[in-house]
C-alpha cells in the first residue's frame, strides 16, 4: 500500500568524523562563490560540483554539510541534487565513460562502440567494474555531432571515436 | 546578396574562408587586434534606448532555437527601480545536433563578452550569470579565462569602461549546469541558477519582469548576443543586406529571416561541422556546397532542420530554404537552432524517431503528465514497432499520443512536449510507407454471431 511509508524522521545515515566540506573548501566556496549571488542557496550548483570534485561523489553526510553551509534543508540539498545526472549519489568509478546515444551519434555507429566497451569490461552501463577503475554511462548529446561518436572521459571529450582509438584510450588510462 | 565575408567566424576559419585546421583560441590581444571591443566603444558612448532601437531596427531574431527578435525582448525591462537586473546567458546547448555555440565557445569568447557589455549596457543589466552545460568542462575553463582577461583589461568589474551600470560595476559570471537538457528553457534556466531543481515555470510573469531571483532578468543564447557587437559597429541596414528578409507579402508585423547565421551539419555526410551562411540556403547547397555531399556517395534520404525538436524534412524536401519560414512552407516546427542531421538512404526511420522519442522521455522533468507520460509512453510503442511486434493500430496510437502532447496551448507548461510531438508526427506522416511496412495489421477480433446470441 502505497500510502504506508517508512518514517524516514529516524532514518540513520553513515557518518564519519571528519567533514566531507572541510573548512579550507568553505573558505574558498564563500570567496569565490557565494560572492557572486544575492542569495546562498544560489551556490548549490557550484558547491555540489565542488564537493563532488574532492570527494568523488555525493555522500548523504556531505548533502546535510552543503544544507547546513548554504542555510537550507537537508531535504533541499537532495531534491535539487537528485534532479542533475551529473551528480552522483552513490560511489562511482575512478573513471566515468559517458558514450553519447543521440541521434548523430546513432546515425554514426555509435552502437558498435557500445557493445565493444560492455565485452572490454563486463559491464553493462550504469555498472561499474569489480576493481572501481571504470563505470559505464550512456548519455544524451554531448554536443559534438560535428565529430560523432564521442564519449566523456571525466572531463575529457573524445571525438571521432573508432574501436581502435578507443582502445587507446582506454589502454592509456592508469 | 551572397554570403562572401564572414561575420562570426571572422576569427574562426571556415571553409571556404579558411580551415577547419587553422582554428585556435583568440586570446584578448587577438581579439582587439582584429577590431574586437571597437562595437563596445561605440556602445558606451550612446544612449542605451538608442542601442536597443540599432538592434530592433536590424529585426535580429534569437539564435536558440524559438527566433524571438531580439531587440524587442530587450524592450520588456520595466523601468530602473535601483534594485539590481540581471542578463542570464544561455549556453546550455543541450539539443540533439547542435554544437555551434561550442565554437564561438572554444574559439572566440570574446567575440561572446563584447555582446554581454553591450546587451549590459544597453538594457541597465548590472550582473551576468553566462549558464553553461555541465558536460561543456573545456569551455567552461576556455570561458572562465577570457573572463579574466576582460576584468583585466577594464571590460567588466570596477575598471569596466562602461563605469557603472544600473549604479553598480558591472560583473560577469560562468554558472555551470550539471547535465539536465531542460536547463535550456529559459525558466527552468533561472531555477537552476537559484539553485534549485531545473523545472520551468508557469509565465506570466516573464523573465524581463521578474526573472532570477525575482528580478528583471533578460536571457539570450550565445550567438544572439555574439551578433550585437557586428550589428552594432556596421548598422542595421548591413545587418538585413544578408539572409531573405520577410515572406512575400507579408506585412512588417511579420517577423523576418535577415543575417548570417550558424549552421552545424552533421551526419551522414562527408564534411560535418559548423558553417557561417545566410539565412534562407537551401539544405541542398549546405550538404553540397559546404558538407562535402553525402557520405559513400549514397542518396539523400532525410534531414531534421534544427535540432530534432524541430521535426523532419522529407527527400522530397531537399531543396527547402532554411529560413524562419520553414515551419510554415515545409510542416515542420521551425528552424530551431539550425543544427542540421542529414540522414542517407540506408537509414531507419523507425530507428531514428525510437532514438529521438527516447530522448524527449528521457529529458522530461516531470512536472506535465502529458510529457511525463506520453514521451516514455510512445518510447515503449516505438520499441515494440522497431522489433517487428506492432501493428497499424500503433501508429494511430502514436499520432494520437502526439497529438496531446503540446499541441493543445495550455496542456504543458514548456515546450518540450511539443517537441516530442513534432518529431512523432511528422516522421510518421512523412516516411508512412516505411513505419506502415513494418507493422503488422490490426485484425479486429470477429465475434461470431451465434456466440452473441
Amino acid at each position: 500500500m502505497a500510502w504506508l511509508t517508512k518514517n524516514s524522521g529516524t532514518m540513520q545515515i553513515e557518518r564519519r568524523e571528519e567533514p566531507y566540506l572541510d573548512d579550507a573548501l568553505k573558505a574558498k566556496l564563500e570567496a569565490e562563490v557565494i560572492i557572486r549571488y544575492p542569495d546562498r542557496r544560489a551556490a548549490m550548483l557550484p558547491t555540489l560540483h565542488a564537493v563532488q570534485h574532492q570527494v568523488g561523489w555525493l555522500p548523504l553526510q556531505a548533502l546535510a554539510e552543503i544544507g547546513a553551509f548554504l542555510g537550507v534543508a537537508p531535504s533541499e540539498v537532495m531534491d535539487t541534487a537528485s534532479f542533475y545526472e551529473e551528480y552522483w549519489l552513490e560511489p562511482k568509478g575512478k573513471y566515468v565513460i559517458w558514450l553519447c546515444q543521440s541521434i548523430t551519434c546513432e546515425l554514426l555507429n555509435r552502437e558498435s562502440l557500445m557493445q565493444k566497451l560492455q565485452a572490454k569490461l563486463s559491464i553493462k552501463p550504469g555498472q561499474t567494474t569489480e576493481d572501481g577503475k571504470f563505470t559505464l554511462m550512456n548519455v544524451e548529446c554531448l554536443g559534438s555531432c560535428g565529430t560523432a561518436p564521442c564519449a566523456l572521459v571525466n572531463e575529457t571529450l573524445h571525438e571521432d571515436l573508432t574501436a581502435e582509438n578507443l582502445d587507446q584510450i582506454l589502454d592509456a588510462l592508469e | 546578396m551572397a554570403f562572401n565575408e564572414p561575420v562570426l567566424t571572422k576569427r574562426i576559419p571556415t571553409p571556404p574562408f579558411g580551415s577547419f585546421a587553422d582554428r585556435k583560441l583568440n586570446t584578448y590581444e587577438d581579439f582587439v587586434r582584429t577590431g574586437g571591443y571597437e562595437s563596445l566603444k561605440k556602445a558606451v558612448a550612446m544612449e542605451p534606448s538608442d542601442i536597443v532601437e540599432v538592434v530592433k531596427a536590424s529585426e535580429l531574431r534569437g539564435r536558440g532555437g524559438a527566433g524571438f527578435p531580439a531587440g524587442m525582448k530587450w524592450s520588456f525591462l520595466p523601468p530602473q527601480d535601483g534594485e539590481p537586473r540581471y542578463l542570464a546567458v544561455n549556453s546550455d546547448e543541450s539539443e540533439p545536433g547542435t554544437f555551434k555555440d561550442r565554437m564561438l565557445l572554444d574559439f572566440d569568447p570574446h567575440l561572446l563578452l563584447e555582446g554581454i557589455a553591450i546587451c549590459m549596457k544597453a538594457c541597465q543589466l548590472d550582473t551576468t550569470y553566462i549558464y553553461i552545460r555541465g558536460e561543456y568542462h573545456a569551455q567552461t575553463k576556455i570561458l572562465e579565462n577570457a573572463i579574466n582577461e576582460a576584468y583585466a583589461n577594464g571590460i567588466f568589474g570596477d575598471q569596466s569602461i562602461m563605469g557603472k551600470v544600473n549604479d553598480r560595476f558591472p560583473n560577469c559570471y560562468v554558472h555551470r549546469g550539471a547535465g539536465a537538457y531542460i536547463c535550456g528553457e529559459e525558466t527552468a534556466l533561472l531555477n537552476s541558477l537559484e539553485g534549485k531543481r531545473g523545472w520551468p515555470r508557469i509565465k506570466p510573469p516573464f523573465p524581463a519582469v521578474a526573472g532570477a531571483f525575482g528580478r528583471p532578468t533578460i536571457i539570450n543564447n550565445v550567438e544572439s548576443l555574439a551578433m550585437v557587437g557586428p550589428i552594432l559597429l556596421n548598422g542595421p541596414q548591413w545587418f538585413k543586406s544578408m539572409g531573405v528578409g520577410r515572406p512575400e507579402g507579408a506585412p512588417p508585423q511579420v517577423p523576418a529571416s535577415y543575417g548570417p547565421k550558424l549552421f552545424g551539419i552533421s551526419g551522414h555526410i562527408n564534411r560535418p561541422g559548423v558553417y557561417e551562411e545566410n539565412l534562407g540556403i537551401t539544405v541542398k547547397d549546405l550538404i553540397e556546397t559546404y558538407g562535402g555531399g553525402m557520405r559513400h556517395g549514397k542518396k539523400f534520404k532525410a534531414a531534421i532542420p534544427g535540432g530534432i525538436a524541430m521535426g523532419v524534412l522529407g527527400t522530397d524536401q531537399y531543396d527547402a530554404p532554411l529560413d524562419f519560414d520553414i515551419g510554415k512552407k515545409f510542416a515542420c516546427l521551425g528552424l530551431g537552432t539550425a543544427g542540421v542531421i542529414v540522414m542517407d538512404e540506408d537509414t531507419d526511420m523507425v530507428a531514428a524517431l525510437r532514438n529521438i522519442v527516447r530522448f524527449f522521455s528521457h529529458e522530461s522533468c516531470g512536472q506535465c503528465t502529458p510529457c511525463r507520460e506520453g514521451g516514455n509512453w510512445m518510447y515503449k510503442t516505438l520499441c515494440r514497432i522497431e522489433q517487428g511486434d506492432g501493428t497499424t493500430k500503433d501508429l494511430d496510437l502514436l499520432l494520437e499520443i502526439a497529438a496531446s502532447m503540446g499541441a493543445m496551448p495550455g496542456t504543458t507548461i514548456c515546450g518540450l512536449a511539443d517537441g516530442a510531438n513534432w518529431a512523432v508526427r511528422t516522421f510518421i506522416n512523412k516516411f508512412w510507407d516505411e513505419f506502415e511496412s513494418r507493422v503488422k495489421p490490426s485484425v479486429e477480433r470477429v465475434i461470431p454471431l451465434a456466440v452473441v446470441q
